[in-house]
């Protein structure tokens, strides 16, 4: 096919044919999905600059607080007071019955699941079998719950290596 | 730049450590600021964990055995730190992880580190509907354009599935946007 446009006339405008990939990609690419590109966030101005030393410095506070304070000399002193201290506690101490360790059921539900919330501990399935009562487990438990579909990503996310080996197809 | 063996090894000796740490921190600040930044929706926040990630990195290199690539473990860090962040937040002001990030996309309107158009701040309060993984997989795939090899690396899941996920959440984004 003859690509010249020899004496007949027509002009294009300046870089037309440069450009006109470019401009096609990227009508092509917006009109594929609605989703707008980029975020829209932005960070303050000169942030990225000053953070490296804010952060120095914050490491440097965390390295100070956990740095060893010495005895001052009067340390002696400290020492009669607290054998003195010691001895009352432990004369009074004796005649007073102590406060009993708080018991499980004195626990507030809330204390034991923010334990559970903070405490990075990942129970396995066998792990709260041994911890749950089947006498406690209802069979409507299971049937009144329907499970979502995230859900279900979820687990196939987690437990399947390659989603493409199950058989997803159902029509036979 | 310096090698990823050779930084890791410089951040391990304590002679190299205090130059090693401000590479990484100039290495991998923006990237990491805008993963969490993401996750958290408000700068000040970010800045917090971003921070607190650099930090726990700083603290716990001696830990980090080079089985994974020294991003994909920053980021692991940076990911669990935002969402621990985000649950913590949650807990004080007595509402669920959804609930908060539905009300902090709702807010992105007023907040002065958000410029972006209507179309961006409506996927903004899209996003912030899509279930946990969802959300991750959609940003770092879609706004950080990190390959499925690497995003799985840093989430511990199949690509298979990350696939899965990634086509779910941009189905539900589309829908939402076309609501209206």
């Amino acid at each position: 096919m003859k690509a010249s446009n020899n004496n007949n006339g027509f002009k294009t405008p300046e870089d037309y044919f440069e450009n006109l990939t470019g401009k096609l990609l990227s009508k092509i690419t917006e009109e594929q999905s609605v989703l707008p590109k980029g975020d829209g966030f932005i960070a303050p101005e000169g942030y990225f600059d000053g953070l490296q030393e804010n952060i120095l410095r914050k490491l440097d506070l965390e390295k100070e607080e956990t740095k060893v304070i010495q005895l001052n000399p009067y340390r002696k002193y400290y020492f009669a007071a607290a054998a003195v201290a010691a001895a009352f506690i432990l004369f009074f101490g004796l005649n007073f019955e102590t406060e009993s360790s708080p018991t499980f059921e004195e626990l507030a539900a809330s204390d034991i699941e923010s334990y559970f919330e903070n405490n990075d501990m990942e129970l396995s399935s066998y792990e709260l079998a041994e911890v749950m009562s089947f006498d406690e487990l209802d069979i409507s438990d299971i049937l009144d719950n329907q499970l979502n579909d995230d859900h279900i990503i979820d687990y196939l996310d987690d437990n399947i290596d390659y989603l493409e080996e199950l058989n997803l197809e159902t029509d036979e | 730049m310096v090698a990823e063996e050779d930084l890791v090894a410089q951040l391990k000796q304590a002679d190299t450590q205090s130059k090693a740490f401000e590479v990484l921190i100039n290495t991998y600040k923006e990237r990491l600021y805008w993963h969490i930044r993401r996750i958290v929706l408000n700068h000040d926040d970010a800045d917090d964990v971003l921070q607190n990630t650099f930090i726990k990195v700083f603290k716990n290199i001696d830990g980090f055995k080079g089985d994974s690539q020294l991003y994909s473990w920053m980021y692991r860090i940076a990911t669990n730190e935002s969402l621990s962040f985000m649950k913590t937040k949650a807990r004080k002001l007595g509402v669920n992880n959804e609930e908060l990030h539905n009300r902090m996309a709702q807010n992105l309107q007023a907040d002065v580190y958000f410029e972006g158009s209507e179309i961006q701040l409506k996927l903004q309060q899209a996003i912030a509907t899509l279930p946990e993984k969802q959300k991750l997989v959609f940003n770092m795939k879609y706004f950080d354009e990190m390959k499925y090899e690497e995003i799985s690396k840093v989430l511990d899941t199949s690509v298979g599935g990350l696939k899965a996920s990634y086509h779910i959440a941009v189905k539900k984004l589309e829908n939402f946007l076309k609501e209206d």
